[in-house]
């Protein structure tokens, strides 16, 4: 091999390693099967309790349906958060690494759209029954938000964020469509999307002891 | 004409060049992490560490919370020699094209 040849051949390996290395994945498997198990739980639990029998002694809608939602989200925080400091302790790493504030810094700004619009809803928002633009502004921001760390994430990381996103868009857009259908809209989008695609993204996304001879070509 | 023997021998090895190359990205990187990332044996990759920390590339800290873990950093000496071999890589590169 000649020597360009050689150093550019060098250069892409450098590169590539370089890559892999600082790619943060902001939601891993455990995470993901936590999120989407509490989701699809939760979404169960509200249609059982609105279309079959009360147990919570009133229909959750509006307020409650929204603060139902929101204890789902803090849960899977403090499961997010317990999984990334058990993998910092496994590997010595710092719990705040450069990744996790990369991550933040992307993903912060995204967040200000859905905690406003969150704040009107329960505030005026809910008197209009206006969950369902409540669910499109969080799952649209939410692929938002993933999609906003998408240059240093895995490609799956990336995908999930493209899928919440197309979801959230494309509710508004079959609206009518969709009107139509027997069912809860705003609940059947939050547990297919929060509660389906997580699980699916758990299920793809799950560490699996990786193969000493794979098809690629080893460093050594 | 570039002089290709600048570059640095010890970093040139594919091996050992992919090791520097994941403790230049982070502050340290465990044995463990280290040999999952690059899937090399045991054996192999405790004589590159070894190999690059006799000439003073790398350095390493042993610690014990549930089971002894070693970590590995480049050296003051390691970063510089990385950067150089970069910049003699992309001087060879550039000549190439010219």
């Amino acid at each position: 091999m000649d020597p360009r040849a050689k150093a550019e051949e060098d250069l892409r390996v450098i590169r590539s390693l370089m890559e892999r290395a600082t790619v943060y994945r902001a939601i891993s498997a455990p995470t993901a099967l936590v999120a989407g198990l509490l989701s699809t739980l939760a979404a169960v639990a509200i249609y059982w309790n609105n279309e079959v029998s009360l147990f919570f002694d009133r229909p959750m809608r509006g307020r409650q349906f929204a603060e139902f939602w929101i204890a789902v989200l803090f849960v899977a925080v403090a499961a997010n958060t317990f999984f990334i400091w058990r993998e910092a302790r496994r590997t010595g790493r710092p719990f705040v690494s450069s990744g996790m504030k990369l991550a933040v810094r992307g993903i912060a700004p995204c967040l200000l759209v859905p905690a406003a619009f969150t704040a009107w809803f329960f505030g005026t928002g809910y008197l209009g029954g206006a969950e369902l633009e409540l669910v499109v502004v969080w799952i649209v921001s939410y692929g938002l938000a993933l999609l906003s760390t998408a240059l240093f994430a895995p490609r799956s990381l990336a995908l999930l964020g493209w899928a919440f996103l197309l979801s959230g868009m494309a509710i508004p857009a079959l609206n009518n469509l969709i009107e139509d259908f027997p069912i809860d809209i705003p609940l059947a989008a939050m547990g297919t999307t929060f509660g389906l695609y997580h699980l699916i993204y758990a299920a793809f996304t799950w560490p699996r002891k990786r193969a000493r001879f794979q098809a690629e070509p080893a460093l050594e | 004409m570039l002089d290709f023997d600048k570059l640095d021998k010890a970093i040139h090895e594919k091996g050992r060049l992919a090791i520097m190359t994941l403790l230049a990205t982070r502050v340290g990187w465990t044995f463990q992490d280290l040999k999952e990332e690059l899937r090399m044996s045991d054996g192999n990759l405790i004589t590159h560490l070894r190999t690059l920390h006799r000439l003073g590339l790398v350095a390493y800290t042993k610690e014990v919370h549930d089971r002894p873990q070693t970590t590995y950093a480049l050296t003051v000496k390691g970063r510089a020699a990385f950067k150089d071999y970069l910049h003699v890589l992309e001087q060879i590169v550039k000549a190439g094209k010219k």
